[in-house]
């Protein structure tokens, strides 16, 4: 091991030490519970790159997501998007079978058929207009299904918000994608990498109005991605069916109903 | 004939009633979920009025439609037993604003566009979730978003109680929020003196 090598170990040690959230004492027993129930042990480390982040968003993919949104007619970015959805079918496939979810594997074997061959190489997303539409899947949700916990919060430098779960999901994914393993194998790899690039910036591009939306609203912009976040991955492991003891919990009873009828009748 | 028609009738009334009463819930959320749409349409997009004003009727339609304090409450959470009466007041005002500074976009962007019902599903016997889709014109991405209505029921006076956008509550993230502000400023003073900053920028006046 060299010097160097030790030294970057040490470096990224003590990184985690300071990045690490001191837990409130277990005697205050809500804090307590709160603390664990967040599950953020990295907090301090986790706000370090969130920062990190967001000033490579607003410095570089931002201002690109916006010059491709108002640049590119729209023609042009819906035969982006649905080119790299169909790319994506292979990947989802393998998660709808290894889930158990047989007819929704169905449904992206037949789109993926019609798309690449009457779609025209998947430009245009024909089998939607015949009532068969896309779903997402990938391997992190595929793990949650088979049980697997997420694990403690991770704000991944340029990637953003995941988890141990996910991170390993993203990997899995990537290794098992048939177009990165040809791009690989004949010695294409930019391919794969302009692929990556475009995605992400056409992803980028379509969530720019909920970002602004959150920009501008919130207070604690790092929490509030955190909870969405979270949110988000439940609602699809779910599949969009979301019953979980989260919604259930939402306010549950009306206790101003004495004070709301004199709001109402205000003038 | 006539009289057994009627006895008849009130058999099978009497036998329906418990189900027609569910459904009343159901029905009674839906129309309101329509109400609210369209109310909201139309104070938003009112030519004959400025910003300003417009803004001032989407307050008193959403004070009405929305339970603001029974939200404001589930929100602060725990904090909420810990906060003083004045803490209590000062921070339900400042959460009004905040909602409707934050309300007002979302009914804007979207004011306009197709809002589907798809199904109503109780919760219990006053609480419903309408199951929506607001249907997007012609964009990149033309699948239409998710939107669950929460809505409770008293004494006839139906209220939004949460909003949840393709699986994303607003009241859970706020509630997040809003005890992350509170554990990092050190009290719930801070939060409001935070949601001052807040509001302040979001309504300058």
């Amino acid at each position: 091991m060299t010097a160097r090598g030790l030294r970057a170990i040490a470096v990224a040690g003590l990184l985690l030490l300071a990045g690490c959230a001191t837990p409130p004492p277990v005697t205050d027993k809500d804090a307590y519970q709160e603390y664990v129930a967040e599950n953020d042990p990295v907090e301090p480390l986790n706000r370090a790159v969130f920062a990190f982040n967001r000033a490579l968003d607003e410095g570089l993919f931002q201002p690109a997501a916006r010059a491709y949104r108002d640049v590119v007619p729209l023609w042009f970015r819906q035969r982006i998007g649905s080119a790299i959805d169909n790319l994506r079918a292979p990947v989802i496939f393998m998660n709808d079978i290894l889930q158990g979810e047989f007819d929704r594997a169905m449904t992206t074997f037949v789109r993926f058929t019609v798309n690449s061959t009457l779609g025209l190489a998947g430009l245009n997303d024909v089998a939607r207009d015949s009532g068969l539409e896309m779903h997402d899947e990938d391997f992190g949700q595929t793990l949650a299904v088979w049980g697997s916990e997420p694990g403690p919060y991770l704000m991944l430098p340029v990637l953003g918000p995941s988890n141990p779960r996910d991170v390993v999901g993203t990997v899995v994914d990537f290794l098992a994608d048939p177009f990165n393993a040809w791009a690989q194998n004949t010695g294409r790899e930019e391919l794969s990498y302009a692929r990556t690039g475009v995605a992400a910036l056409h992803a980028r591009a379509g969530l720019l109005d909920l970002t602004d939306d959150l920009e501008k609203n919130s207070i604690d912009l790092y929490a509030a991605t955190r909870s969405l976040y979270r949110q988000t991955r439940a609602n699809a492991i779910s599949n969009g069916n979301v019953t979980g003891p989260d919604v259930s919990s939402a306010p549950a009873d009306f206790p101003e109903l004495g004070d709301t009828k004199e709001i109402s009748g205000k003038p | 004939m006539k009289r057994t028609v009627r006895a008849l009738v009130a058999i099978v009334c009497i036998a329906f009633a418990p189900v027609a009463v569910a459904g009343e819930l159901e029905d009674g959320a839906n129309a309101f979920i329509r109400a609210l749409e369209q109310e909201a349409i139309s104070s938003l997009t009112d030519p004959a009025k400025e910003r300003p004003a417009r803004v001032q009727a989407f307050r008193q339609l959403f004070d009405q439609k929305f339970a603001v304090q029974a939200i404001g409450r589930w929100v602060l959470g725990r904090n909420w037993r810990r906060a003083t009466e004045e803490e209590q007041t000062e921070f339900l005002k400042l959460f009004e604003d905040l909602m409707v500074a934050m309300y007002v976009d979302r009914f804007e962007n979207y004011a306009g566009e197709k809002l589907d019902i798809l199904k109503t599903t109780p919760v219990d016997e006053n609480r419903a979730t309408v199951h929506t889709e607001i249907v997007r014109p012609e964009g990149v991405d033309a699948k239409p978003i998710s939107v669950l209505w929460r809505v409770g029921r008293q004494d006839d006076i139906y209220k939004v109680l949460d909003v949840v956008v393709e699986g994303a509550s607003m009241s859970i993230t706020l509630q997040k929020e809003f005890a992350s502000i509170v554990r990092n400023t050190g009290s719930v003073a801070g939060l409001i003196e935070e949601l001052r900053k807040k509001t302040a920028e979001l309504n300058p006046s």
